[in-house]
């Protein structure tokens, strides 16, 4: 069978040429000749015999020709061939069919190229299958830092001693590894700037299957005890793009002030466990208190801060795996039960008897961020796939059009027998010639449609993107087998018009009107692309009216002239008791700066997604049974709620004379007020604490209106405010600063003013407030502005497909036209006939897909603000962009037919 | 015309493979040989035989050569490769088995 194949090859591309063949039948003639000769016949008789029993050299000739290996291949040449002619000959058609291919699959491949990364690709560790994320069920009584990705019974934050445990007792796992995610002030040759970095366990790389690139990577005996492991690990975009691919191993960094060995850099592409963050340091688990100074989140039971990834061992399946560590994870709770400050039997329901462990599969990794992309994600894919599928339509269409006004051509070789095979293999093969000059511009520009798509996305933060402009093999597969299926359904609509014809037909057809089946067709084609435009303007309209309604949403202060930027004097390595003085000390040296009016700061920024929430005890109130209120709790400077100008409703706000030793002082909001005390008046005077913490007990000094804190998407939540010269540890603070001009104008002033103070403070995240809300409103943003490309491009090709169409069916009625002006219809009348019916068309078009694009429309609520799926303007709108680029596809054409002079027009053949 | 009998389709292939076993020869020759051999009743139609020989070769059963003609002339000669003896050793056996089974049903009935 080889032995066959490979001498097939061997005469694919030897091959043989016509003379050999013709030689050797000529020898054949020649001696058939002369034996004729020999049996006594004269010479003209034994040449005529010779070639009477030959037969004819034609078609053995062609016969030999056709089994030639080659002969496939050069019969698609030649179809390819006869194709580009035929297109070049007809620039104008080639050239929007081309371009419709090439925007469809450019949009789609980038689109793809988004979807594959963020759900799809699996991590670039060794076998991602047989990794598994940790999460739980039941209760976490304590401190929980989340990044984000919980659902109900699906709590992905484990303790450090719950961890310790887990991995030492288990017998399912190769590896059970732990990662927190957290930001870290590194200072490399004199240079300070804040970084994403990783805790991570020394078990880490080493389980995951990931490899140095230089240097070494963590081991077991880099987590050895608290504090013990001073060692770093750089990842590789971090090393090549801030370091320069320095030699670094052996080398020094300094991490929020404490020295590290940089022992190794991680292997390129490796980023993480979790899909969308993107350390630039690893370090030992062992030195969370580096990163975190006011946090002992090792020994402790109750904080529960760490993800985990196990790597299962040969031949247990994840089920397995999980009956085997749920044994194992409710003999621990049960033995850390005692510990808590609760042991009422309510709480021990919910911390041991429905405590459950799911292992689910971790190829992908755990990602908040995937949670978040992926429903606009699918949407975006979804209206670039009816962009694809629109332009197969057109495409479809033109090419029928082109197809109808060669019936000549194709029923001449018809006439010279040629097999409907043969007629189909042609049509493809223009088909494929249009598809694969589309999808090879169209993939030469996805690069930089994704660039612009992952630019959107990331909006104005100056973070890496999780998402990589690169389109990887899958990308480069998807486009190739959506070129060849589109390629095939659109050269499949000609390919069946010309199916075996009646050659008297499609002769005579010349003269005539329509033919019915192909009308019908090519009406579907036309009602098809005015449904998929009206599903992609209707989409469109409703995420435009969404990012409207989002901007228009008050948050409940003022938004202009506010800049905000974060001072984490930890990361330059402050001590503890060093932190409250140097921020007292920033916030007196801004307020001096004479283009600022006023400067606050707060440990819980606004509008960005972020919260710090947890419940209170309030006096003077008789929680209900069971209730859990979770109050947002931030911390702020006395001059932060004036800066905003967040109004007061009643008593005072924070002034001077509420210091660090002075009696603890709390201002809540009035959906705080209401809660607790009905009106905001009653709230005066009572105290508020956290549980079990009596030292945080405050008085309520004031009641301010309520604020869109969280997201402008959410409606304003129940805030108590306190001050963080009064608070327990001192933190990192977001500041905020109300100038008279333009805020970015005092950028350098800001700077220059905290580095006076102390040049190793690092200024992060420098965005005015209007920023910060477009980058919270930045997926709606995102989806809108496809959403609108996409809904003009669907327009667009919509009008190009029904003058296509019209331009021919108005050309093929041109006798018809003749005759009716000939009888006296005036022009209007006849401008008026044709684009009748396309409106007619049109109408119909739209009373079906009106109900699809109705239930299509609440597949994305999820997505919509402020606007119903339904929403009579957003279809209205729609409708009428269709009535237009109808009108106008149709005017064209008619007018052309009603300038037809009649004589002329009945001439015509 | 001598009377002439249809060959069974596979059994041209064959006819070619084992007129060539012995020494290697040209179109004409092997068209001539299967003739004689078979006294006439099996005619070689040449319209097929030169395809069938392309096929064969296309396939790595036959290779060919330019060579002297026994009237001193140039021809393609054709012989048989490694590939080639084992076809045919494989198709002949067949063939014994169909003739031998055909003509067990035929004396049976």
């Amino acid at each position: 069978m080889i032995h066959e194949w490979l001498s097939r090859v061997r005469f694919f591309c030897t091959g043989k040429s016509r003379r050999d063949v013709d030689d050797e039948i000529q020898f054949h003639l020649e001696r058939q000749i002369e034996a004729n000769l020999a049996d006594g016949m004269s010479l003209h008789e034994a040449r005529r015999q010779a070639a009477i029993s030959f037969g004819s050299r034609q078609s053995t000739r062609e016969e030999c020709r056709e089994l030639r290996p080659s002969f496939p291949f050069e019969a698609l040449v030649r179809d390819l061939r006869y194709g580009i002619r035929g297109l070049v000959k007809n620039p104008g058609f080639t050239f929007v069919t081309v371009l419709t291919i090439a925007l469809a699959i450019g949009a789609n491949s980038a689109v793809f190229s988004l979807l594959n990364q963020a759900l799809i690709r699996a991590l670039p560790v060794h076998d991602p299958d047989k990794l598994v994320v940790l999460s739980y069920a039941g209760s976490h009584p304590g401190h929980t830092h989340s990044s984000g990705g919980n659902t109900p019974g699906h709590a992905h934050e484990f303790s450090y001693p719950m961890y310790r445990d887990l991995r030492e007792k288990n017998v399912a796992f190769d590896g059970l590894i732990a990662a927190a995610p957290a930001t870290v002030g590194v200072v490399w040759e004199k240079r300070a700037e804040a970084v994403g970095a990783a805790m991570v366990s020394g078990n880490y790389f080493e389980t995951l299957g990931v490899p140095p690139a230089v240097g070494r990577l963590f081991l077991a005996s880099d987590e050895t005890a608290e504090g013990a492991n001073p060692v770093a690990v750089l990842s590789f975009d971090f090393w090549k793009t801030h370091l320069g691919e320095a030699p670094v191993v052996g080398k020094e960094l300094l991490i929020n002030g404490t020295a590290f060995t940089v022992i190794g850099v991680s292997a390129p592409g490796f980023h993480s466990t979790v899909w969308g963050q993107m350390p630039d340091v690893f370090i030992p688990i062992t030195m969370q208190r580096v990163v975190q100074p006011d946090r002992t989140y090792l020994k402790d039971h109750q904080s529960y801060w760490l993800n985990l990834v196990g790597r299962l061992k040969p031949g247990i399946s994840p089920s397995l795996a999980a009956a085997s560590l749920n044994a194992l994870f409710s003999d621990l709770r049960r033995s850390e039960f005692p510990n808590l400050r609760d042991h009422s039997e309510r709480e021990r329901k919910s911390f041991i008897d429905s405590a459950h462990l799911n292992l689910e599969t971790g190829a992908q990794g755990f990602s908040p961020l995937r949670d978040q992309v992926q429903t606009p994600l699918k949407i975006i894919m979804g209206m670039a796939l009816l962009v694809i599928a629109m332009a197969v339509v057109n495409v479809a269409s033109l090419l029928l059009v082109r197809a109808a006004t060669r019936t000549r051509e194709f029923s001449m070789r018809y006439a010279l027998g040629a097999t409907n095979a043969q007629i189909c293999r042609q049509l493809l093969a223009e088909g494929l010639l249009l598809g694969i000059t589309g999808a090879a511009i169209g993939l030469a520009i996805a690069p930089q449609a994704l660039k612009l798509l992952i630019h959107w996305m990331s909006g104005r933060s100056a973070a890496q993107p999780a998402f990589s402009a690169s389109l990887d093999y899958r990308v480069v597969l998807f486009t190739i087998a959506a070129t060849l299926v589109a390629s095939l359904l659109f050269s499949l609509a000609p390919a069946l018009q010309f199916w075996n014809p009646r050659l008297s037909d499609s002769l005579k057809q010349q003269s005539g009107t329509g033919v019915g089946g192909l009308l019908r067709f090519r009406r579907t084609c036309v009602a098809l692309q005015i449904g998929f435009s009206l599903l992609l303007i209707v989409a469109a309209g409703l995420f435009v009216q969404t990012i409207r309604n989002l901007r228009e949403v008050d948050p409940g202060f003022e938004t202009d002239n506010l800049l905000s930027f974060s001072i984490a004097p930890q990361m330059a390595g402050y001590a503890q008791s060093a932190i409250a003085p140097v921020e007292q000390r920033i916030l007196d040296s801004l307020a001096a700066l004479p283009g600022i009016r006023s400067v606050g700061a707060t440990n819980d920024p606004e509008l960005v997604d972020d919260d710090i929430n947890g419940d209170v005890i309030v006096t003077g109130y008789t929680p209900k049974p069971d209730e859990e209120f979770d109050v947002e709790l931030p911390w702020i400077s006395n001059g932060y709620l004036q800066t905003q100008g967040v109004p007061l409703v009643t008593g005072r706000l924070f002034n001077l004379s509420d210091t660090a030793n002075s009696q603890k002082v709390a201002i809540v909001n009035e959906s705080f007020a209401k809660h607790f005390f009905g009106t905001p008046q009653a709230a005066l005077g009572h105290h508020l604490s956290r549980p079990h913490r009596p030292s945080t007990d405050a008085v309520i000094v004031g009641v301010v209106k309520d604020v869109k804190h969280v997201t402008v998407r959410f409606p304003a939540i129940p805030m108590a405010y306190t001050l963080y010269s009064q608070a327990e540890k001192p933190t990192g603070l977001t500041y905020y600063v109300r100038t008279w001009q333009n805020p970015l104008a005092a950028e350098n002033e800001i700077r220059s003013a905290i580095a006076n103070i102390d040049s190793r403070l690092i200024v992060d995240a420098l965005s005015t407030l209007d920023d910060d809300i477009d980058n919270n409103i930045l997926a709606e943003r995102t989806i809108a502005l496809l959403a609108t490309t996409f809904g003009a491009l669907a327009a667009v090709l919509a009008g190009i497909g029904l003058y296509g169409i019209l331009a021919y069916s108005t050309a093929q009625r041109t006798r018809e036209i003749g005759i009716r002006m000939a009888l006296g219809a005036n022009r209007n009348s006849v401008i008026g006939l044709i684009l009748r019916e396309v409106l007619i068309l049109a109408a119909w078009a739209i009373g079906v897909s009106i109900p699809i694009a109705l239930l299509a429309a609440r597949a994305i609520r999820s997505q919509l603000f402020g606007v119903s799926a339904a929403e009579p303007l957003v279809y209205t709108f729609a409708i009428l962009v269709i009535a237009l680029v109808a009108t106008i596809a149709g005017v064209i054409p008619s007018h052309r037919a009603a300038t037809v002079d009649p004589a002329r027009a009945l001439r015509t053949d | 015309m001598p009377p002439s009998t249809d060959l069974l389709q596979g059994t041209l292939d064959m006819l070619i493979l084992k007129a060539i076993a012995g020494e290697p020869q040209h179109g004409w020759a092997i068209a001539q040989r299967i003739q004689q051999v078979s006294h006439d009743v099996l005619q070689v139609g040449q319209g097929s035989l030169y395809p069938a020989l392309h096929r064969l070769e296309y396939r790595g059963w036959i290779r060919a050569h330019w060579g002297n003609s026994e009237n001193n002339r140039k021809a393609r000669f054709y012989s048989l490769t490694a590939a080639g003896r084992k076809q045919l050793e494989a198709e002949l056996e067949n063939w014994q088995r169909l003739t031998s089974a055909v003509n067990l049903v035929l004396e049976g009935i």
